[in-house]
């Protein structure tokens, strides 16, 4: 009766035994790819750091200025003047009602055959 | 199993067998005790031992924590980036794991040639546990170092304070050590308020830190450099320096001072003549200080807006005689006197008020003492503590007295935003949050008396902003010149002179104010002149024209908006207002 159980504890320890080293194996290999991984977000964020960096520089209006200069001639852009600024106000009125009287007689002289958009154009010098 | 022996002596006694087998296993537990309590008392001492030992985490006497630990960015008020923090590798060795040193001297040379070979060698012999050998490099030659294979040579990546905008917010930012701690500027405030703590405790890593957001508009600031860099070639000048100011929150919008440096790299700063002229730099104000001296006047009611003042002939005191630079030699009204700048009518409106009253006044602008503010480059301003008769007439037109041009800009935004006095601040403050720091100064009526004089210098005729006024027309800006000379051995010269204007814009409803100078100015042409009109006058109307539409104010030729605000004692003198 003890030789039996004897025999079974010495199963028992064996297979635990397995079992506990091939736990603490797989522990340290996933241990080991935790910290690679740690190591490589680390270097992705020094990386991130400089890109934003980058970011930064090419934000700044010390950057970007010599940049319009540069290109000033060919775009011909220039100093926004005073003159440029308009506002809503400024913008004349809808008119109160449509004038339908010059609207109908457009449309006659086009059903005439008649379209004045080529006087205009005659008149502008564009064929 | 016991041998007696009759008959034998009775002293002699032998032991049975399982007596002295008894004995024995005993004797041997006892031995077999000892070697085990000394056993494990082996084990035990050496775990005592073990625990004992401290390991020596620090780095040449600072914490790692420290090293790494990175600084919040800085952002300006639209959250554009002005200071961040890159993460670069520092090369260090551990010179006790060093095995042959000549060969880490050698091979480290084919990568970092500049580092001294007695030097290098002398870092890597002996025993200690760290040592920096060069701190800031790139990814580059971190990956060639690491591939020499040197036992004992290692990186560590540490913070590095990297400034995008370069020059341009030089006098704002300041700069950091390569231990990423203050040294100057607003970095250098912000360590005394909280960051140096959390460094010190190992809080401040990775990108927990929330951003820094200051009242600077980038752009704005990128205006005002780029129009003082061009000044100072346009007129050959020595330094140039500008600000600019929410009237209302005391948000400074922007500040440039130069000759600058490079944040980057802080050596730069240490140059001659890279002083803050805003804060640190004290100057005779010149005739920007007549706004001061009409300002008091008219608020403490001893003037009236309409009343005039003889300046037909100059004012003697003593030996000496006081008159003006472009002397009118006539009866002057007090907006003339503004006007022309006249020395003989400021010193006549001064008078009214009382030389004690006006030292008051001064006083209540705060002109005896350094402004409150983050920056810690400030000067004390110089201010006699009481004035003859001789100094306080001198001291109303902005001689015998120092201020910094921060001080002008604080006493100019009280003038126009209704008299409250704002002390101005680099972090972001909202209107409800300056309210409550209000302190009046001088009564809102006088404050619309000062905005008229300002504008009534701009565009009325003869005035002496009108220079000014010819590039920012529509944008309502006013102001007023100040030429001071400097002493040159003992005596003032005309020829070196320190220019200045300041202003305030839109003037029918102001927001921002402004000083600007530009130190010893040459003519730009022969036609032109080296008073403040012409140098400091005509950059003020440039930055505000360009300026201006950035900060959401939109040109208008109305004449109403000027003609609004003419007071009505004005109108009864001049019924045409300007």
């Amino acid at each position: 009766m003890i030789r039996r159980i004897n025999i079974f504890l010495i199963c028992t320890s064996i297979v635990m035994l397995v079992g506990v080293y091939m736990l603490k194996f797989s522990i340290e290999g996933t241990a080991a790819e935790r910290s690679s991984i740690q190591r490589q977000i680390s270097e992705q964020e020094d990386d991130l750091t400089t890109l934003k960096a980058d970011w930064a520089v090419l934000n700044q209006p010390a950057y970007v200025e010599p940049i319009v200069r540069r290109h000033q001639a060919e775009l011909a852009i220039e100093q926004v003047q005073q003159k440029q600024f308009g506002s809503f106000a400024d913008l004349p009125m809808r008119p109160a009602k449509p004038d339908t009287a010059a609207m109908d007689a457009l449309f006659q002289a086009i059903d005439a055959g008649i379209d004045p958009i080529d006087a205009i154009l005659e008149l502008e010098g564009i064929e | 199993m016991t041998i007696t022996a009759d008959g034998m002596a009775p002293t002699i006694s032998l032991d049975g067998v399982r007596k002295a087998r008894g004995n024995l296993t005993q004797a041997r537990i006892r031995w077999m005790i000892l070697a085990l309590v000394l056993g494990f008392g082996a084990v035990g001492g050496r775990l005592v031992q073990l625990g004992m030992v401290e390991t020596d985490t620090t780095i040449e006497g600072q914490t790692r924590d420290a090293i790494t630990a990175t600084r919040p960015p800085i952002m300006d008020r639209n959250g554009l980036e002005m200071a961040v923090d890159i993460r670069v590798p520092s090369l260090y060795a551990e010179p006790r794991r060093i095995i042959d040193v000549e060969e880490a001297v050698t091979k480290l040379r084919t990568v970092l040639p500049e580092i001294d070979e007695a030097w290098l060698r002398n870092r890597l012999s002996g025993d200690k546990g760290f040592v920096w050998l060069k701190r800031e490099l790139t990814p580059a030659v971190e990956e060639q170092v690491m591939r020499l294979g040197i036992p004992g040579i290692d990186f560590i990546t540490e913070s590095k304070r990297f400034y995008p905008a370069m020059n341009e917010a030089s006098h704002i930012l300041g700069s950091t050590n390569v231990d990423n701690q203050g040294i100057a500027g607003i970095e250098r405030h912000m360590d005394t308020e909280s960051v140096a703590l959390l460094q010190e405790l190992g809080l401040a890593r990775g990108n927990a830190l929330a951003p820094v957001e200051l009242s600077v508009d980038m752009r704005v600031q990128h205006v005002m450099h780029d129009q003082l860099v061009d000044a100072m070639t346009r007129y050959q000048a020595i330094a140039a320096a500008g600000v600019m100011m929410d009237i209302y929150t005391g948000e400074i919008i922007a500040l440039a001072s130069l000759p600058d440096f490079n944040p980057n790299d802080p050596a730069s700063a240490l140059v001659k003549d890279t002083f803050n002229r805003i804060t640190s730099g004290i100057f005779e104000p010149g005739s920007i200080f007549k706004t001061v001296t009409l300002a008091g006047a008219l608020d403490s009611g001893s003037v009236r807006i309409s009343d005039n003042f003889d300046a037909r002939y100059g004012v003697r005191f003593g030996r000496y005689t006081i008159s003006d630079f472009h002397g009118k030699n006539r009866i002057l009204s007090l907006p003339e006197v503004y006007k022309y700048s006249s020395n003989i009518g400021t010193i006549r409106i001064m008078q009214a008020m009382g030389k004690e009253n006006y030292r008051a006044f001064l006083s209540r602008m705060k002109f005896d003492q350094r402004v409150q503010f983050e920056l810690p480059e400030m000067r004390v301003p110089t201010v006699p503590k009481e004035f003859s008769e001789v100094g306080a007439a001198t001291a109303s037109f902005g001689h015998g007295l120092s201020v910094s041009p921060l001080h002008m800009l604080t006493a100019y935004a009280a003038f126009v935003n209704g008299g409250n006095y704002i002390s101005p601040t680099l972090y972001k403050r909202t209107l409800a949050e300056a309210e409550p720091l209000y302190e009046r100064v001088i009564q809102p009526h006088t404050s619309e008396y000062m905005r008229y004089l300002m504008r009534l210098n701009a565009i009325s005729v003869g005035g002496s902003g009108s220079q000014m006024n010819k590039a920012a027309l529509g944008y309502r800006v006013g102001g007023k010149t100040g030429t001071a000379e400097k002493v040159v051995e003992g005596r003032y010269s005309s020829n070196k002179v320190t220019n200045f204007f300041a202003s305030a814009f839109p003037l029918d409803n102001p927001r921002y104010a402004m000083v600007i100078m530009v130190d010893e100015p040459k003519a730009e042409n022969p036609q032109s002149g080296t008073t403040a009109g012409w140098n400091a006058g005509t950059l003020t109307g440039r930055i505000v024209q360009r300026v201006a539409p950035m900060l959401g104010i939109a040109p208008d030729f109305d004449p109403l908006l000027d003609q609004q605000i003419v007071p009505r004692e004005v109108r009864r003198v001049f019924p045409e207002g300007y």
